[in-house]
């Protein structure tokens, strides 16, 4: 439930920015290889060494999944799954299905990675102990899931319009039983 | 130039301290307003002549710059020798060619590399500039100036990238001698530079052609001899000049932000009468607006010189060495031991030293081996020429600003194939005024 209009104008916006984190995210990680703006080439993408540096309970699955037959799939998978996500919160299309697969891929994302040491990471850009902006961001989607944002705005209303309204055709259109 | 190992280390001190804190160009050059990654994997080119310096190119190619998929050459045992240097490299293998008309229509190439003699660079640059194909062209632009134009005119036609192979321009020694000592304005006024390439050695080359029955008459080579040793003729080279000079003078077209008006030459086959075509000894000197000389000489008879630029400024005497070192006097000074206090700030090093040691390379470009030096200002030449070609196919893909264009390397090909007139001439002559400015 929607207490304000400012609550609700500000979890569209909050949904907006984790879309457009998503989508850039994922459209990147296609189009490598590639070259950076300075003219430096940028190498393919791959997951292999996030997997393969994997911390936490689930890291040995993790390094599993790396070393398998799986890695190429996962390669070209994560930035697509990635790009669906990014656009289905941008558009507000589907948003229910692209916030579970923001929580999804980010529980993910986390799990790989969990900050246990409490030291700065190599290329690392601040300090974490087992909060870190991935858990962050893993929560304001579950927020997003949980608030029902596709009744405030997006392609989603208009997709609703439209099925309700051929609800009501079939319902007309039903034949009188007691006729 | 000969140093004493005290004066080595105070010059190299000083140019230390004056160019603290200049971030090298390359990068900075390389920025552009585009935001985000640029599409496409390495530039795929093709090398069109892999004798000696297009193998020095092949060498400094990266894998993550470009992917050479085809070379051509007349001379088969130079392919070979190429091979080696690809695999060296990284490189996969690339298809081989004899003829290069052939490999530029066959192959789906983007950009090509051209280190053939002169005589051929404005013929084969302009067809692939033609087939559009981006274009590394070796120096000296061309054997004649109106080569060099129709170059010039045929990039900007075409919109393709077209670069000529100064190697100093992608030099760190060179970029930061010009923004930390000359651009700053360490040196005071300058009126002088000495341009010198001595050497003890006949330029005359010796080996035997690939096969007993190898002939090169049909690429326009009556023997083996006039391909071997193109150099020694003028149909196909325009000598020292060219070869040396031209590289000097554009550096000192560069530090001086001009091009010299006229030059004065002299010199002669003096020691090598064997049937060459073209000088062993050359003096010229090119005079530049503003009363600025630069008096070049080149010499096969002796390498006590070896090869250097000196910029001799009012206040203070920039000494760039063998393209590796560096070294900074104050005028003035009771000795030119000693030292300067530096006109230059010295910055933070948030942009990366401009310089870092390194006693890598094993000669210099005269080919004298390389002594150590704790003060650090020695670099591997070599490294500019892997930035060059980086810098090529950063241009290709990102549009990245070329460091050495036609409109730059036009200034310095049109004074040198004029000072080759002035020397035969024993004359001065006046050197077509703006010639890098025109269209």
């Amino acid at each position: 439930m929607i207490a304000t209009r400012g609550q609700g104008v500000a979890l569209v916006v909050l949904r907006t920015l984790l879309g457009w984190h998503f989508l850039y995210e994922g459209y990147y990680k296609l189009v490598l290889p590639a070259w950076s703006p300075a003219g430096a080439p940028l190498a393919a993408w791959s997951a292999g060494g996030y997997l393969r540096g994997a911390t936490g309970p689930l890291a040995p699955v993790f390094r599993t999944l790396a070393a398998s037959g799986l890695a190429g799939w996962i390669d070209l998978a994560v930035p697509i799954a990635l790009v669906l996500v990014g656009l289905s919160l941008i558009l507000g299309l589907f948003t229910r299905r692209g916030c579970q697969g923001a929580v999804l891929l980010l529980a993910l994302f986390y799990l790989a990675a969990i900050p246990l040491d409490g030291v700065p990471r190599p290329g690392a850009e601040g300090t974490y102990l087992l909060v870190n902006k991935t858990l962050v961001e893993l929560a304001a989607a579950v927020v997003l899931l949980t608030s029902r944002t596709e009744t405030i705005a997006g392609l989603d209303l208009l997709r609703g319009r439209r099925v309700r309204a051929a609800q009501r055709r079939d319902l007309v259109d039903q034949p009188k039983v007691n006729a | 130039m000969h140093l004493t190992p005290e004066e080595q280390a105070t010059g190299r001190r000083n140019f230390l301290r004056a160019v603290a804190g200049v971030p090298v160009l390359a990068g900075l050059g390389a920025a552009s307003l585009a935001r985000g990654p640029i599409a496409g994997g390495p530039v795929r080119i093709g090398y069109i002549g892999v004798g000696g310096e297009g193998r020095v190119l092949l060498g400094g190619t990266d894998p993550a710059y470009a992917h050479v998929v085809a070379m051509a050459d007349i001379n088969p045992a130079q392919l070979a020798l190429a091979d080696a240097v690809l695999e060296k490299g990284g490189h996969g293998k690339a298809t081989h060619y004899a003829e290069w008309r052939e490999m530029i229509q066959k192959e789906a190439l983007e950009g090509i590399v051209i280190a053939t003699p002169l005589w051929m660079h404005t013929e084969i640059t302009i067809a692939c500039l033609e087939a559009g194909l981006h274009v590394l062209c070796e120096k000296m632009m061309a054997w004649d100036i109106e080569g060099c134009e129709r170059m010039r005119a045929t990039a900007r036609r075409t919109g393709k990238v077209l670069e000529i192979g100064y190697q100093r321009n992608y030099n760190t020694v060179y970029q930061a001698a010009h923004e930390g000592i000359v651009k700053a304005g360490v040196l005071g006024d300058v009126f002088m530079a000495r341009l010198a390439w001595h050497r003890n050695g006949n330029w005359r080359r010796t080996g035997d052609p690939p096969a007993a029955n190898y002939d090169p008459s049909k690429w326009g080579y009556p023997t083996w001899e006039h391909l071997l040793n193109w150099r020694l003729y003028k149909k196909y080279s325009r000598g020292l000049l060219a070869e040396l000079a031209s590289h000097q003078v554009n550096v000192s077209n560069w530090f001086f932000q001009a091009e010299p008006e006229a030059v004065i030459g002299t010199g002669g086959i003096y020691r090598f009468k064997d049937g060459r075509e073209v000088d062993d000894h050359i003096y010229a000197t090119f005079e530049y607006p503003g009363g600025r000389s630069a008096v070049f000489s080149t010499v096969e008879s002796n390498a006590f010189e070896r090869n250097y630029e000196v910029f001799y400024g009012t206040r203070g005497t920039l000494l760039l060495q063998g393209e590796s070192e560096a070294y900074l006097f104050e005028e003035g000074a009771a000795t030119p031991a000693a030292a300067r206090p530096t006109g230059v700030e010295v910055q933070p090093k948030a942009g990366g030293p401009a310089l870092s040691a390194s006693e890598s390379r094993a000669a210099d470009a005269a080919g004298r081996a390389a002594t150590g030096s704790a003060a650090g200002v020695n670099l591997d030449r070599l490294a500019a020429y892997r930035a060059e070609v980086s810098g090529f196919c950063s241009a290709v893909r990102t549009g990245a600003p070329l460091l050495c264009g036609p409109d730059r390397a036009i200034g310095s090909a049109i004074a040198c194939i004029t000072a080759v007139d002035a020397v035969a001439g024993k004359t001065r002559l006046p050197i077509r005024v703006g010639a890098a400015a025109q269209s």
